[in-house]
């Protein structure tokens, strides 16, 4: 006989305060211990002793702490997960805070990289058992159960999961698509979360853009107040500020790349909020301005020249990548894969975003040498025949023309 | 210092999070020092499993001096983890120290930490004094009897030898900034590394 899933199970203890035997709920509040799990800090940015110590104090309770966690019985681990409000502050500090590999990089002895990879592996091992309803036979969660207790107790939400893909994703990626398609599946409502965090994600570049005092389409309508102030450029913005943003455009394209290439089932609900269109826009706007101050400004260390060159660089081809997957996943791919009965409607959105991208002539350059346009157009062109012709000749003088009007060059690839 | 992350603005702004106060602070760590000492005093290993457990795997004409390194193990716990909870504390941290200084010649910076994290500052000769006593009293076993204490220490260890993915090979890989667009000299207006100066 099928063993019961945890949500149903009964289990008998010893009631604590009159040691009489008492019948509960398997996944109950009284079955956890009492452990304290204590908030993750990141590596110090020096090597003082004392700050070494601390870091390795806490990083060794977390570590211990989760090794026992994960050598807990099924029953038990769940209860703890579910009713231990300081084990999932300790888990979600250590995802928001935890460096990433493209962090100002501060090289740390051995024996505390060893400590802090230590810690890696069992945050991630944790969140791999979170995200399995069924680890055995025996040893399983009703599905339905399962989404509701990750959604209602908020064990994974939108930035969770992106802290997750981009920490661990390079080198786990198969496991991680597994991990985050299954809590999808589960809990739909995650689609639902992930569609009301877009505006907030937009909001972030729109910052950026405030940031650089870079006028947006939107701004340059609207009258400005006399006496307001004079907006910084980064030509003249104080030198930490100007790293620290650009530090946020890197993080920000990485970590959104990290997990549309992790899983990029969620490029149809970013798209619902025009993206790519605001993306582009943030490119052409942001990067050509960005690139020349970098150039053209004195630095006090010579090296941030450099580094600041290399993040930029860095976070265009994450930004183009990103577009890619959107545009591969809602428009080539149900194409190419026969999801999708009536192609025309697919075709058409390619055209139009790609229409769309016509006025920003440096987006559109990058983003043809990478991936070049003429290519998805002559798929698209065996796959539907009856593909607009005077469109597609369109759109590929335009990419063409683009190339011109940025004075680069490349191999023609424009029909005659 | 905290770095922009787009995470912190959608934990930040959006409302598809719980929103959470937190931050490590001192108060943290006490919090989990007293948690842990409480663990340690609840411990199935007591300091009378102990002392028993050695007195019964050697030869009766080992016992004084035996006793004699138990009792300064005992004394130098008194020194460090002090008098204010009790005889019971104090032979509770004898059996910790015993447990984590067993399989060590001397103290190093692990244990070191262990035992500061554990009692707060100690005095360093009464470290020394129970881990020479500890190291007295183990070299007085065999390969056997030492696989026999390791088993018992194994047995009463709460942190699990065996583990949910233990065997999973786990990769540290992590993105990093991927190569960089050459610089173009051309638009490089820092002059100071030209000289004109032949």
């Amino acid at each position: 006989m099928p063993a019961l899933p945890l949500d149903e199970l009964q289990v008998t203890q010893k009631d604590a305060d009159t040691g009489r035997l008492c019948t509960l709920p398997a996944l109950h509040p009284e079955r956890i211990v009492s452990r304290h799990f204590v908030l993750y800090v990141p590596p110090p940015a020096s090597c003082a002793p004392s700050l070494l110590e601390e870091f390795l104090e806490r990083a060794n309770f977390i570590t211990q702490d989760l090794c026992w966690l994960l050598g807990l019985p099924h029953d038990l681990f769940w209860c703890q997960v579910i009713f231990d409000e300081s084990l999932q502050k300790c888990l979600d500090s250590f995802l928001s805070s935890a460096p990433r590999r493209y962090d100002r990089p501060c090289p740390l002895p051995p024996s505390v990289q060893k400590v802090q990879n230590d810690l890696h592996r069992y945050v991630f091992l944790t969140f791999l058992r979170m995200s399995t309803h069924k680890e055995s036979k025996e040893h399983h969660i009703t599905p339905s159960v399962f989404g509701e207790i990750l959604y209602n107790h908020y064990l994974f939400d939108i930035p969770k999961l992106l802290d997750i893909c981009v920490l661990f994703g390079k080198g786990n990626s198969a496991l991680l698509q597994k991990m985050i398609g299954n809590i999808f599946q589960q809990q739909p409502s995650y689609y639902q979360d992930l569609d009301d965090s877009v505006p907030t994600l937009l909001q972030v570049f729109s910052r950026i853009l405030e940031i650089f005092g870079i006028k947006q389409d939107s701004e340059s309508a609207e009258p400005q107040k006399l006496e307001s102030q004079k907006k910084t450029t980064p030509l003249d913005m104080p030198e930490e500020e100007l790293q620290d943003a650009v530090l946020y455009i890197c993080d920000t394209s990485s970590t959104l790349w990290a997990f549309l290439e992790i899983f990029p089932a969620a490029a149809q609900t970013v798209q619902k909020h025009d993206i790519l269109n605001k993306l582009s826009s943030f490119y052409e706007l942001a990067f050509s301005e960005l690139e020349a101050a970098v150039m053209k400004r004195k630095f006090g260390d010579k090296s941030t020249k450099l580094d600041l060159w290399r993040r930029l660089s860095h976070s265009k081809k994450k930004l183009l990548e990103i577009c890619h997957i959107i545009i591969s996943e809602t428009c080539l791919q149900p194409i190419l894969e026969h999801r999708t009965e009536n192609i025309q409607p697919v075709v058409e959105d390619f055209l139009q975003i790609l229409t769309a991208f016509l006025p920003e002539r440096r987006f559109l350059c990058d983003y043809d040498e990478l991936y070049p346009v003429v290519e998805d157009v002559n798929l698209l062109q065996q796959v539907s025949p009856s593909l607009d012709e005077t469109r597609t000749t369109y759109l590929l003088h335009g990419v063409q023309s683009a190339w011109t009007d940025t004075k680069r060059s490349r191999a023609s690839t424009v029909p005659p | 210092m905290v770095l922009p992350r787009l995470t912190g603005a959608l934990r930040s702004f959006s409302n598809v999070t719980r929103q959470d106060d937190y931050r490590g602070d001192s108060s943290d760590l006490m919090t989990k020092r007293s948690k842990l000492r409480e663990q340690v005093l609840e411990s199935d290993l007591t300091w009378k499993k102990i002392t028993q457990f050695i007195t019964g795997i050697l030869d009766k004409k080992e016992h004084e001096a035996i006793k004699e390194n138990l009792k300064e193990i005992l004394q130098a716990a008194k020194q460090i983890v002090g008098t204010d909870h009790g005889q019971e504390a104090i032979e509770s941290g004898a059996a910790y120290l015993f447990r984590i200084l067993y399989d060590k010649e001397s103290i190093g910076q692990i244990e070191t930490m262990a035992i500061k994290q554990m009692f707060g500052p100690f005095p360093s000769s009464s470290a020394t004094a129970v881990s020479n006593a500890t190291y007295k009293i183990v070299s007085r076993l065999n390969q056997d009897k030492l696989k026999k204490l390791e088993l018992l220490f194994r047995e009463q260890r709460d942190e699990g030898s065996e583990f949910f993915g233990k065997n999973l090979t786990f990769s540290l890989d992590m993105y990093t900034l991927e190569e960089i667009e050459d610089m173009p000299l051309s638009r490089n207006t820092e002059t100071e590394d030209i000289t004109l100066d032949f």
